[in-house]
């Protein structure tokens, strides 16, 4: 089993990782307010580096204050946070896993923004769609000031002795607030053609480069298609995969090592994570969000309401269904890979090893990244290495890991997936036992 | 001197000053119930300024009765090293630390993973916001005498200066008192015996757990007045049935009382002031998915003018009776009844209004929450000569309409130079203080 191409390792111009399988960028809300880390995050993490992954990307980790998703992630804005993520990464590398900290600034997509800055930026000041989650338009000035806090960011993880870093470029985050034609309005140098749109993340990959050198591995993940219309037609496409090829090459030119091909213009998005869209869930967890947008309570009552719901829930998962969920990035990921030089990752719903083998074997891509299938079964690289095409008991892509990430604690929330409800709670708070007791540096 | 700075003995306890502060914390540790160094840095903030004694946030002594996520438990032993640590730090000021023993019954603001619904006296919804609840059986409830025990004895075996047995606002032990809520019919309903019956078995077992030369506070809502919230609601036990109460506290073997109120939490007298409706309906929406009465309540919050006359409402109480002091009529009360000394919280932050209030023998102590966390350093500012801090708390109670979703803090505004250093003040509890003393 083990001279299947998903043991094989994989080579970086910088890095070398001992297998095909890379943890995607998730966590829960484990660490302290004000970003400093906790170590339930280290546990969280350390679970997957032994349960055999070749490298961790961290989950999203603000380079500002200002570009956090939600609260309580561990932030990498400041020098005095270096402590913890180098604990993290040589806890890591004791199970032979490499780490990698998705360096990342959200923009106007802030699910619940905090205390300290009411607005996030982006490249418009129209308010984010979905929820209604309002937004400044950032000056030149703040633009140069964003790209240094990745530049800065990307440094704090080489000194963290880290194994690299990538650029959480995707997703509907800033990086893609100004990739994306149907967002970014500017008519600045910053706006208007693919080369203006290009040049936030071309600029932030050059100081990168300029700050960690030429031998720090620095990946980049982009959505290959941004799908910005998949639940309403006139909403416009986005950027489109020759589009994103593009800007791939120009990315490869300015010092990228390697590509992590995601999908979507907003996330969640039907076709990220793909799959199921949980009503009762949502309900119960999208509350905690009212007071982050304008458009939020309109969509909690629509959420409680049969059967918009129920319309509402068709809409979202025939949108993600369309190309399968296992693999459902492949066909963008094989376009993009043939453009350029450098490995290639994909993410999208990989849970079955003979699948994820011939991806790599036809050339598709060159390692996957994994999320929810991990958080249902840590150990599945074990699995595989034991002989499992499968787990016995596999994600079933319900999402509602996803949902209820906002309120409580990461974790599968399938019960199906369990023995009892208990079983799964104990599970899911497994995470702090035995008691953290621990100062983390 | 002032008799604020003039010792007090509590049983076998003796704080150095006449100001306590009440249970007060954030959301700081973790969702399992694990303490962390937020907390440290949050508890010795008080101690560095000098009160007398810290009366811990709400410690659930059961994972099913916690109020929220997030606040330290004393449910197992593997939580007491925390607790030792912590209460080695605060002792490093020569301040005592009281953990405040709690169970949530039914009154449970964000539920919790394992236990989707309270438990309580009755079957009956808690009557605000609409949090379910079982109700709990006999054998279920000695279960429950148990763990408040144990909840103690895990204090005194962490080095802690005693228990305050959290019985007012609301929570499980108010809801076996309260005649607004229990409803049974058993040894535990019915009459005042019968309901305060549980309490009283608490208190006995604690002392049987830990002797008698350990401190056992009880925490007390006098007037329960659930009226005052809704005026469809009963209102709950008078003030003679509650000093009934104490006197029967204080043969059990409690060494103090501490005089609170209203049977539920928050209430128009606790903490007294005003409804910051526009804070709430920030963080109210977090907890819309815990009760069936919430987004009735949301939309109250949310539609003016709805808003203005619940606000109108709510503030009445404290418009008839002031705000520093609202509760020294039971408290005065309670001390005329029974022998073991009376504190008494409720707006106190005036050196001259406590020092009135202690000589004239309406309470021995006063205990402070919202004035404190406005100036940690109070006590410093009334050895220095401050009859009031330069900046008081205005009692504008926008520290509790965030403390769901937001780190608990001071955030009214008006009381900084600008927005920046409010959150920079917030925040610093997550920075260590400068070093200890020692």
């Amino acid at each position: 089993m083990t001279e299947s191409s998903v043991f094989q390792p994989l080579r970086f111009r910088n890095l070398e990782v001992k297998n095909r399988v890379f943890r995607s960028s998730i966590s829960g809300r484990f660490d302290n307010y004000d970003g400093s880390g906790t170590e339930v995050r280290l546990r969280w993490d350390l679970k997957f580096a032994r349960g055999g992954v070749g490298a961790i990307i961290s989950s999203n980790t603000p380079v500002h204050p200002r570009g956090l998703i939600v609260p309580n992630y561990a932030h990498l804005d400041a020098d005095d946070k270096i402590p913890f993520w180098r604990e993290l990464g040589r806890r890591s590398r004791e199970y032979g896993c490499a780490y990698i900290a998705q360096i990342a600034y959200s923009g106007r997509q802030r699910d619940i923004p905090g205390i300290t800055y009411a607005k996030g930026l982006s490249s418009t000041d129209k308010s984010e769609p979905i929820h209604g989650l309002p937004c400044e338009r950032a000056t030149v000035a703040q633009i140069r000031e964003i790209v240094k806090c990745f530049a800065q960011a990307a440094r704090r993880a080489r000194e963290a002795e880290l194994d690299g870093i990538e650029i959480h470029g995707c997703n509907g985050y800033l990086i893609t607030q100004f990739l994306s034609p149907a967002i970014n309005d500017r008519e600045d140098e910053y706006g208007g053609s693919l080369e203006n749109r290009a040049r936030l993340p071309l600029e932030i990959v050059r100081a990168i480069r300029q700050e960690v050198g030429d031998d720090f591995h620095v990946q980049f993940k982009l959505s290959g298609v941004d799908h910005h219309d998949a639940l309403f037609p006139w909403w416009g496409k986005g950027t489109t995969i020759e589009d994103s090829i593009q800007v791939g090459r120009w990315l490869e030119e300015a010092g990228v090592d390697g590509f992590h091909i995601s999908s979507g213009s907003a996330f969640p998005h039907p076709r990220n994570p793909a799959g199921g869209f949980p009503i009762a869930d949502t309900i119960r967890a999208y509350d905690t969000m009212l007071s982050s947008g304008k458009n939020t309570f309109r969509n909690y009552l629509m959420f409680r309401t049969p059967p918009v719901n129920r319309i509402f829930k068709w809409a979202w998962e025939r949108a993600g269904k369309r190309d399968g969920i296992e693999g459902i990035n492949l066909g963008e990921a094989r376009r993009f890979k043939a453009a350029v030089s450098v490995p290639v990752l994909c993410a999208g719903g990989f849970q079955t090893h003979s699948s994820i083998a011939r991806a790599i074997d036809d050339g598709s891509v060159d390692g996957v990244s994994i999320g929810r299938p991990l958080i249902a079964n840590p150990e599945l690289v074990n699995m595989f290495a034991a002989g499992f095409d499968r787990a016995p008991r596999p994600c079933t892509y319900c999402n509602k890991c996803l949902i209820n990430f906002i309120e409580n604690p990461l974790g599968c929330y399938e019960e199906s997936r369990f023995d009892s409800r208990e079983e799964m709670v104990r599970q899911i708070l497994s995470v702090y036992e035995p008691e953290p007791q621990h100062p983390v540096p | 001197m002032s008799v604020i700075f003039e010792p007090l003995q509590l049983g076998a306890l003796t704080v150095k000053n006449r100001v306590f502060r009440s249970s007060l914390g954030g959301r700081w540790d973790n969702y399992d119930g694990s303490g962390t160094d937020v907390r440290i840095n949050w508890e010795v903030k008080f101690a560095r300024g000098g009160i007398g004694a810290i009366i811990s946030s709400n410690a659930p002594v059961h994972r099913r009765g916690r109020l929220v996520p997030g606040f330290a438990l004393i449910d197992r032993d593997d939580r007491i090293p925390f607790f030792r640590e912590l209460g080695k730090r605060v002792h490093e000021y020569d301040c005592k630390y009281i953990v405040q023993l709690n169970h949530a019954g039914r009154h449970r603001d964000i539920g919790d993973l394992e236990f989707p619904k309270g438990v309580s006296s009755t079957d009956r919804r808690e009557p605000i916001h609409g949090f379910p609840c079982d109700r709990l059986s006999v054998a279920g409830i000695r279960e429950l005498v148990d763990a408040f025990a144990q909840g103690a004895r895990r204090a005194r075996e962490a080095g802690l200066d005693g228990v305050e047995i959290a019985g007012g606002n609301g929570v499980l032990v108010t809801q076996f008192l309260s005649s607004a809520v229990n409803d049974r019919r058993d040894d535990y309903g019915g009459s005042l015996e019968n309901r305060a019956r549980f309490p009283l078995e608490i208190v006995k077992a604690i002392r049987g757990e830990v002797g008698s030369d350990f401190y056992v506070g009880f925490k007390i809502s006098v007037e329960e007045r659930m009226n005052e919230v809704f005026p469809w609601l009963r209102r709950g036990n008078s003030v003679d049935e509650s000093v009934q109460i104490c006197k029967w506290l204080e043969e059990a073997g409690v060494d103090a009382l501490h005089i609170t109120a209203g049977a539920a939490f928050p209430h128009p007298r606790n903490p007294p002031g005003a409804m910051p409706v526009k804070d709430f309906v920030k963080s109210y929406d977090t907890i819309l998915s815990s009760g069936s009465h919430t987004l009735r309540n949301y939309i109250v919050f949310r539609t003016w003018p709805l808003s203005r006359l619940f606000q109108w409402q709510w503030e009445r109480p404290t418009r008839r009776r002031g705000i520093e002091g609202i509760n020294l009529p039971e408290a005065r009360a309670v001390k005329a009844a029974v022998g073991i000394p009376v504190l008494c919280g409720g707006g106190f932050q005036t050196a001259s209004v406590i020092e009135r209030v202690i000589e004239s023998g309406a309470c021995d102590a006063v205990t402070i929450a919202r004035s404190l966390l406005a100036n940690p350093d109070l006590v410093h500012l009334f050895e220095q000569g401050h009859d009031r801090p330069p900046r008081p708390c205005t009692y504008c109670n926008k520290c509790l309409a965030n403390f769901l979703e937001n780190p608990l803090g001071c955030y009214d505004e008006s009381r900084y130079d600008s927005r920046e250093e409010m959150i920079d003040e917030i925040l610093a509890v997550y920075r260590a203080g400068e070093p200890s003393p020692a």
